[in-house]
């Protein structure tokens, strides 16, 4: 809401688009009821000074939250710049006692940071490409066709979201092995689109419920096909949702960790893999393990930014159906 | 029409991404080989922290045998499933593997017996207790690559203070040094307990420290040699009620205490002694408060002498491998080359020679008391039974965390034999 909002200034409002006649026996009536007046701004006056109290809360609660959010990351991102004693120190401090940027020179100059990196954006990029690619239809499809097959599959979607990766991890494994897949990063994309297909079905179908059949139907009155309506039409008015769920897919892609470690070896190996490489049986390198964390965080900040408005938009899109 | 045009432009660099992703993912960006098909390529999976250790082994093996050789370094806590799960499918990414020394009794069928490599000059120069556990049911099924043992770390500055000197020998009756026995160990962690400062560390939760007081106390480790639990025995109370008498000299939340804690403890200057791995000798941080102020000794002994539990990792080469023959060759290089472990960041070898040749070096004094340790009458390996993780993480770990927040031994311990005979069942 804007400080011109005319909800904000209502009486002004009401003031300036006065007729003229009206205009010159103002000031008797102000003079007349010169009680009510002042009794009408000390209520407004009232009224202004409550909504900056709760304006003033508001960015208090709102700056807590950011800080209790923000916290473990901006704790991260400090840490990677603390020497190796500050690291560990007991107890542990917020700001670096002396600032370095060896950690960063060492996790970044260290083998196989860079592959991992390329394998990681080729992972996410396919996995999501492929959800985009089958959830689109199939969420459209269930939203459009309401058939009880459609919410059992919906359902069943749901539920393959409930088992725990770790026990489908090692017959995928085995399975992409089979295939002659084995440390290839398609292997891996399969892999992750298994856990962000479910969830990007389900956005897409509560996005697709937010779309008027009306505007279909028009599309079609105006000679489009069922499918020219979904691509010319649908999609365009869903096209902040799309956003949403790609955004959720390369995330669950990136941030991927169980599977990129039973599925990666020497030519696929995920940057996940390499940061938990810092930890060993002989110490944990948290120096070198944060500033890879930090820079590996970096695209997905990127990205986010990016497409903040179409996220924004995709997020609200649910919210105005019925 | 603005909407479709950002349709179409991200339709467009989504194609044109995904085109280049595909393309590209016929490789992969990590190498070009994964598994070790090639007849001169070998990949050896390692743990991350082990992967220095071999660096050098690996260059050397390529001079000699013309062997590349390809890392594949994986986080302690995944290796376990990562191996089952090559193991169990029979289809392996690697030609050779590092095996922590639990693991080798759950894997014994998976990986090919070695035993051409054991020669009787071999056998020698390998402590016996690796030679030992290597070998599982009549073979070798792994070369000690590297191993450890916990000594005593102690402050040197403390020690050798005057007034610390005169204040322990009024108060105890004997000279202030590092502690050789169980009464010295704690007289001296009583000592140093004051000014907000602790004279040890109490690890709740590792079992290996407590393990080894076992041993020193008499007794084999929770599993005699037949295979009896026999964690209920007097020499595995009294290994327990010393463990944790020493957590009123301990910072406090014991049971929380790992590894990790109990190195930045010391490291940190909060503790005066600690037991620990021998490698984390080399591995103070310069700017560390104790840096260059820290002497090491042998293991404490018990009524049985000194002990320790080693912590040996093998290299093995799995039946499922398709170039066995170049995974021999590495493992051979491994074991002709094992002292070139030393010079990395690790600093650990396996064989006997390899650490007498460094042990008077300068930044090498805690290769003496390793040696002491390994070679102590005592010292043993974990029992070989292929429920040892099990065991360890559902029993002794609890039983410890418990132990040192105050329960009763004798009851714990009780406890513990049975739920052991319950997962060896």
């Amino acid at each position: 809401m804007s400080l011109a909002d005319p909800r904000l200034h209502g009486p002004a409002v009401t003031e300036t688009t006065m007729p003229t006649s009206t205009m010159t026996s103002a000031p008797k009536t102000r003079a007349s009821n010169g009680n009510g007046t002042r009794r009408r701004r000390h209520h407004a006056e009232g009224l202004e000074a409550g909504k900056r109290s709760t304006r003033t809360l508001l960015w208090i609660l709102l700056a807590a939250a950011m800080i209790f959010y923000g916290f473990p990351f901006l704790y991260l991102l400090f840490t990677s710049f603390k020497t190796p004693i500050d690291t560990i120190a007991v107890p542990p401090t917020i700001l670096p006692r002396e600032w370095t940027l060896e950690n960063y020179t060492n996790a970044l100059g260290r083998s196989g940071v860079l592959a991992s990196f390329i394998n990681s954006a080729q992972t996410a990029i396919i996995s999501t490409v492929l959800s985009l690619v089958l959830a689109v239809p199939a969420a459209y499809g269930i939203t459009r066709y309401k058939t009880p097959s459609g919410r059992v599959f919906i359902m069943a979607a749901l539920v393959t979201r409930m088992v725990p990766p770790v026990a489908i991890g090692i017959p995928l494994a085995s399975m992409m092995s089979a295939a002659g897949l084995a440390d290839t990063p398609i292997a891996l994309s399969i892999a992750h689109t298994t856990i962000s297909l479910p969830l990007s079905i389900w956005l897409m179908s509560s996005f697709f419920e937010a779309v008027p059949k009306d505007l279909e139907e028009a599309a079609t009155v105006d000679g489009c096909s069922r499918l020219g309506a979904l691509w010319r039409v649908v999609i365009p008015v869903v096209s902040g949702g799309i956003a949403v769920t790609a955004i959720f897919a390369f995330l669950a892609s990136w941030n991927e960790f169980l599977f990129a470690l039973l599925m990666t070896a020497v030519r696929s190996q995920t940057t996940p893999v390499v940061i938990a490489n810092f930890q060993t049986q002989f110490g944990l390198d948290w120096g070198s393990m944060t500033a890879l964390a930090a820079v590996y965080s970096i695209p997905v900040i990127l990205l986010t930014l990016l497409l903040q408005r179409k996220i924004v938009a995709g997020m609200t899109l649910g919210a105005v159906k019925g | 029409m603005s909407t479709r045009k950002t349709i179409n432009r991200f339709t467009a660099i989504g194609g044109l991404c995904t085109a280049v992703a595909l393309v590209a993912t016929g490789c992969g960006a990590g190498g070009p080989t994964s598994s070790g098909s090639a007849a001169s390529t070998v990949n050896v999976l390692v743990e991350a922290g082990g992967h220095a250790e071999l660096t050098g082994v690996a260059e050397q093996c390529k001079k000699d045998a013309g062997i590349d050789v390809n890392f594949v370094e994986l986080p302690y806590d995944g290796m376990f499933n990562r191996l089952s799960s090559e193991f169990s499918s029979g289809n392996v990414s690697f030609d050779v593997a590092a095996l922590d020394s639990v693991w080798l009794p759950s894997f014994k069928d998976a990986v090919q017996p070695i035993d051409e490599l054991f020669t009787d000059e071999a056998k020698k120069d390998i402590f016996p207790a690796l030679v030992k556990e290597a070998n599982v049911d009549g073979h070798f099924i792994g070369m000690p690559a590297w191993t450890n043992a916990e000594i005593i770390l102690y402050r040197t500055d403390l020690f050798e203070d005057a007034a610390n000197k005169a204040g322990f020998n009024a108060k105890y009756g004997y000279d202030l040094a590092a502690p050789t026995t169980w009464q010295q160990y704690k007289d001296i962690s009583e000592f140093f307990t004051k000014d907000g400062m602790y004279g040890t560390d109490v690890k709740g939760g590792v079992e290996t420290e407590w393990l080894a007081h076992v041993l020193q106390a008499g007794s084999p480790m929770v599993l005699d040699e037949n295979n009896n639990v026999v964690i209920d025995n007097a020499a595995h109370k009294e290994a327990l009620d010393f463990y944790t008498s020493l957590t009123s000299y301990a910072p406090p939340g014991a049971a929380q205490v790992d590894w990790a804690a109990a190195q930045n403890l010391f490291n940190q200057g909060k503790t005066a002694m600690t037991r620990f791995w021998a490698h984390a000798y080399r591995q103070i941080p310069k700017d560390a408060p104790v840096a260059g102020k820290v002497g090491a000794a042998p293991m404490i002994g018990g009524s049985a002498g000194v002990a320790g539990v080693p912590g040996p990792w093998y290299l093995s080469v799995p039946k499922a491998t398709k170039n066995a023959d170049n995974a021999k060759k590495f493992v051979k290089c491994a074991y002709d080359y094992n002292s070139l472990g030393i010079e990395s960041s690790l600093g650990l070898a396996s064989r006997i020679s390899a650490f007498e040749k460094y042990q008077d070096k300068a930044g090498y004094e805690s290769f003496g008391p390793l040696i002491s340790t390994l070679n102590g009458a005592a010292t043993a390996t974990r029992p070989a039974t292929e429920k040892w993780q099990q065991i360890v993480d559902t029993v002794l770990v609890p039983l410890l965390q418990k132990a040192v927040a105050g329960g009763d031994s004798t009851a714990l311990l009780a406890d513990a034999k049975k739920q052991i005979q319950d997962l060896l069942k």
